[in-house]
């Protein structure tokens, strides 16, 4: 080719990215959205920081934050009995209108029964076993999806931690509890008339599925498009790291 | 008839500042964003044209806007939605750089040219009647179609015809047609036509046979016609219910269509609602759903390959976040970010002995970033001689090669100048009968209106602090205030008032002594004794010589400062500078400028623009990207949107900047 220097996307290439660049989202949008996050998700400290640092108005009110911080705390810590409680004292409705959290959360409960027992010193399964009598298995067996969450559950009594299944093993992950508080996050947000939710989330969303049906649809657009986190950063994650698949099929 | 179809999508009415026509199921859509953004942009340059004289401008630009707020059209505050005056404009850019060209209009009443002769056109294009068709032309019957095409970009297009009066062998056609199709058949008759037909409620689809589709419809039935673009789908609507899929359009995205109707019998006439009034069908459900279908598609997307190695959602959001607020120099939030994303995620590991990928949020230590977030917070706080001696003394040279926001900071101190002086105007005339709710960062020292009215002068500094004016001081009263200036400027020019001693800080660095010294005696002094305040508020009052020396000097260094201003830049060629440079000169002008069409200017707000470009040269500066990896990833799916939205694609369902949009318009309307 006589313009051998110039690869052939070029021209392509060109006209998206210079659009990209030329697009300036306005900051206080930005800001506006990453507030929106700090206090849907619960970061008092850093949303106060960030209304003084950023000017951002008005500045969050703190105490609707700091049950559902509480509450997310004690569910990543695995106290789900004190998050119940507090969920309760927040308001009794939420739990009892939604049948499928409550269960969600039992369940979780269990699984931290369970998990103690794994544990070295104390091998007594009876509380694991009076908790999913008593408290899930007569919510179970109006449900079928409930019923073989439980009977999923249970089978952990039955393996040992290093013969289980992936699915099984999965239910150790402590990933779980960070789907389950976040579902509880966002039951408080509903019961506290904010529908939506973090608006941010929309947006890391909206930029995956906007360039897969672009690449669908045949549209002129780079092979890869960098966000600008690789790199420097990147190479800290290592194999440890957890990945989100399967996340989408647990949206609320 | 006086109509100039080429005008505007606001051609029902003379005024350029009403808000552009969005029928109500586009509202909060990427194509209303955008139609609205091009309006204010036109606006603020016919405003240009208004403003040569100031004071008429003021009370036909308040006219017009509060007329305007009845408007069915009318989706934010008025005041709040035309937030992008000249300033704005220039610093926004709007999402105008996502696509290569403007917003297509939306279609706004019949064409006054693309008609057959035997139509007659009333209100405005909106109604069309029947003359009879004309025997020389052989024509068969008589059609018309819109001024512009229905936009793809809408995703759904929807519109309305009311059959006003029908002759009883009439025969009436509703639907949409390509730009070449002849206008002397009916519309569906033709290649490249599609309509509904009301003698025999048939569905025509580019031929002369038409298929059993609806109810036949006469005189007083509303029809509807909607094309989803998405789909391909079109549907029609009679009184209201919906009769389901008609047809569906060939595949082609770039095809032009156009509303069109046809008649054929003398004084038949339909009206069209393009959207000025509510429609008789409930389109904005059909329209919410269609967008909830393409929004659980987006919820449902997968983020983790979004990066390699793969992060969930949750890591990757605070990666993108704990990144931005270290690339802008929210150093504090940064930290107390990590801090808490690290607790949040230690908690994860209690009691499971699962080590935990921990990502490590804490920002480096950076001196530039700490000395980027003070260069903002000057500027966010009003102070822009500080931010320019820290430019001096940290990034010198950075302005060689950014004049512009070396132009824009030298604009926003003289704004920041004009913002004290109608403080302390506002202070000297009392508080108005109204004052409005505040709630910006000039309460922060928590001083109100309660002052005690044996202490005028402090009364007059907690206002002065605490609430802002109400915009209907007495004309006079600037008068006045002018000619004792032309006195009290010798006085000043005598006595050598340092220069900048009252320059650019936030609360003005040597008036803000005096005031703290008084009131920080007011609040232990001033509590119920409110009622007595009225009698100050209709002057001065005892409050006047105290004021009288602040205010006129500050108003002697302002103009100064505006002459130095107009010297250094009015030989800029640019013509953007030289507009900005007129409007923001013109401020003095003003009698009340937070009345003036300029009012926008003032706005605290304005000072965000500012700080981050400012910013963002220092990071350029620096050798850093200018954005952050989570303004990529916006600009990245607003540019991809603009792709799939432009021919109709699911991407015109789906809007980065919606409600929130809106929910934050109406806090900043409380706020400024």
């Amino acid at each position: 080719m006589s313009f051998s220097t110039v690869s052939p996307s070029t021209p392509t290439r060109h006209s998206f990215e210079r659009r990209v660049e030329e697009h300036k989202p306005s900051k206080m949008d930005i800001n506006a959205v990453i507030m929106d996050y700090l206090i849907k998700e619960g970061y008092p400290n850093s949303a106060r920081k960030f209304a003084v640092e950023a000017n951002v108005k008005p500045a969050p009110d703190e105490e609707s934050m700091q049950a559902r911080v509480e509450i997310r705390n004690a569910i990543n810590a695995g106290n789900i009995q004190t998050a119940i409680e507090r969920i309760n004292e927040l308001n009794p409705e939420i739990l009892e209108r939604d049948g499928a959290l409550h269960f969600a959360l039992l369940r979780l409960q269990l699984i931290e029964l369970i998990r103690t027992t794994l544990a070295p010193p104390s091998t007594d399964i009876m509380p694991a076993l009076n908790f999913a009598t008593t408290q899930l298995a007569p919510r179970a067996s109006t449900n079928r999806e409930f019923l073989d969450d439980l009977e999923k559950t249970m089978a952990l009594l039955v393996f040992s931690t290093e013969t289980l299944m992936p699915q099984l093993s999965e239910l150790l992950n402590p990933d779980l509890r960070l789907k389950v508080a976040d579902r509880v996050n966002s039951a408080i947000l509903r019961s506290q008339g904010a529908h939506r939710e973090a608006k941010i989330k929309e947006w890391v969303r909206a930029r995956k599925w906007s360039e897969q049906e672009a690449r669908r649809s045949k549209k002129d657009i780079p092979a890869r498009m960098r966000l600008g986190l690789d790199g420097e950063e990147v190479e800290e994650d290592d194999d440890e790291v957890m990945n989100g698949n399967g996340e989408d099929t647990d949206m609320l | 008839m006086p109509s100039n179809q080429w005008s505007t999508a606001t051609s029902t009415g003379p005024s350029l500042e009403k808000d552009p026509l969005i029928p109500s199921y586009l509202r909060g859509s990427r194509l209303a964003g955008r139609l609205q953004a091009a309006h204010r942009a036109k606006h603020a340059a016919s405003a240009a044209a208004t403003r040569d004289n100031p004071r008429s401008g003021q009370s036909s630009g308040a006219g017009s806007l509060s007329t305007s707020s009845s408007s069915v059209n009318l989706h934010k505050p008025s005041p709040a939605s035309h937030r992008g005056m000249t300033h704005d404009i220039i610093e926004r850019a709007a999402p105008a750089a996502v696509y290569e060209d403007q917003p297509s209009p939306l279609p706004s009443r019949w064409s006054d040219t693309d008609k057959a002769s035997g139509l007659e056109l009333s209100d405005n294009g909106l109604e069309v009647r029947c003359i009879g068709l004309s025997k020389t032309s052989h024509e068969e019957a008589a059609a018309v179609r819109a001024d512009h095409p229905m936009p793809r970009e809408c995703g759904i297009y929807y519109f309305e015809v009311e059959v006003v009066s029908k002759n009883k062998e009439g025969l009436i056609s509703i639907g949409f047609s390509g730009p070449k199709v002849t206008l002397s058949r009916l519309p569906g008759w033709e290649p490249d036509s599609w309509a509904y037909h009301g003698d025999d409620g048939n569905i025509f689809a580019c031929q002369s046979s038409g298929k059993s589709y609806g109810p036949k419809y006469a005189m007083l039935d509303v029809i509807g016609c909607g094309v989803n673009f998405r789909t391909g789908s079109v549907f029609f609507t009679n009184n209201g219910n919906l009769l389901g899929n008609a047809v569906t359009l060939p595949s082609s995205k770039t095809a032009t269509l156009y509303p069109s109707v046809g008649l054929k019998k003398s004084n038949e006439k339909l009206r069209v609602n393009f959207g000025h009034t509510p429609f008789i069908f409930d389109i904005d459900t059909l329209v919410q759903k269609e967008r909830r279908i393409v929004m659980n598609e987006v919820n449902a997307a997968n983020v983790s390959t979004l990066t390699s190695p793969p992060l969930s959602e949750n890591q990757l959001i605070h990666k993108l976040i704990a990144q931005y607020l270290a690339h802008d120099g929210y150093i504090e939030t940064a930290r107390a970010f990590a801090e808490e994303v690290r607790q949040e995620t230690q908690a994860l590991t209690h009691g499971t002995g699962v080590a935990l990928g921990m990502q490590d949020l804490e920002p480096g230590e950076d001196v530039d970033a700490i000395r980027r977030q003070k260069i903002r917070s000057a500027v966010l706080e009003g102070d822009i001689d500080q931010a320019l001696g820290y430019m001096q003394k940290w990034y010198d040279g950075v302005f060689a090669h950014n004049e512009n926001i070396y132009f824009k900071l030298r604009c926003r101190k003289f704004i920041e100048m004009i913002r004290r002086l109608t403080e302390l105007q506002d202070a000297a005339a009392g508080v108005g009968p109204e004052p409005r709710p505040q709630r910006s960062g000039h309460s922060s020292t928590g001083v109100s209106s309660s002052a005690s009215p044996a202490f005028s002068a402090k009364k007059n500094a907690a206002a002065h602090r605490g609430v802002p004016g109400t915009g209907d001081r007495p004309l006079s009263a600037a008068t006045d205030e002018f000619d004792v200036f032309d006195h009290q400027m010798e006085l000043d020019e005598q006595l050598g008032a340092p220069p900048g001693a009252l320059q650019g800080n936030g609360g003005g660095a040597p008036v803000e002594g005096d005031w703290e010294t008084v009131m920080d005696t007011s609040d232990d002094v001033g509590q119920g004794a409110g009622g007595v305040r009225r009698s100050h508020s209709n002057g001065y009052g005892h409050g006047r010589p105290v004021h009288k020396d602040s205010y006129s000097r500050l108003l002697a260094e302002t103009l100064d400062y505006g002459k130095e201003l107009k010297m250094e830049f009015s030989s800029d060629p640019r013509r953007e500078v030289k507009k900005a440079l007129e409007d923001t000169l013109a401020l003095i002008a003003y009698d009340n400028p937070r009345e003036s069409p300029l009012r926008e200017l003032l706005e605290e707000r304005g000072r965000v623009p500012v700080a981050e470009e400012l910013n963002g040269v220092i990071l350029v500066s620096l050798g850093r990207p200018c954005t952050s990896a989570l303004e990529r990833l916006v600009a990245q799916t607003e540019v991809l949107l603009g792709e799939l939205s432009g021919d109709g694609g699911a991407g015109a369902f789906v809007n980065l900047f919606d409600e929130d949009e809106e929910k934050k318009a109406k806090e900043e309307g409380v706020g400024s």
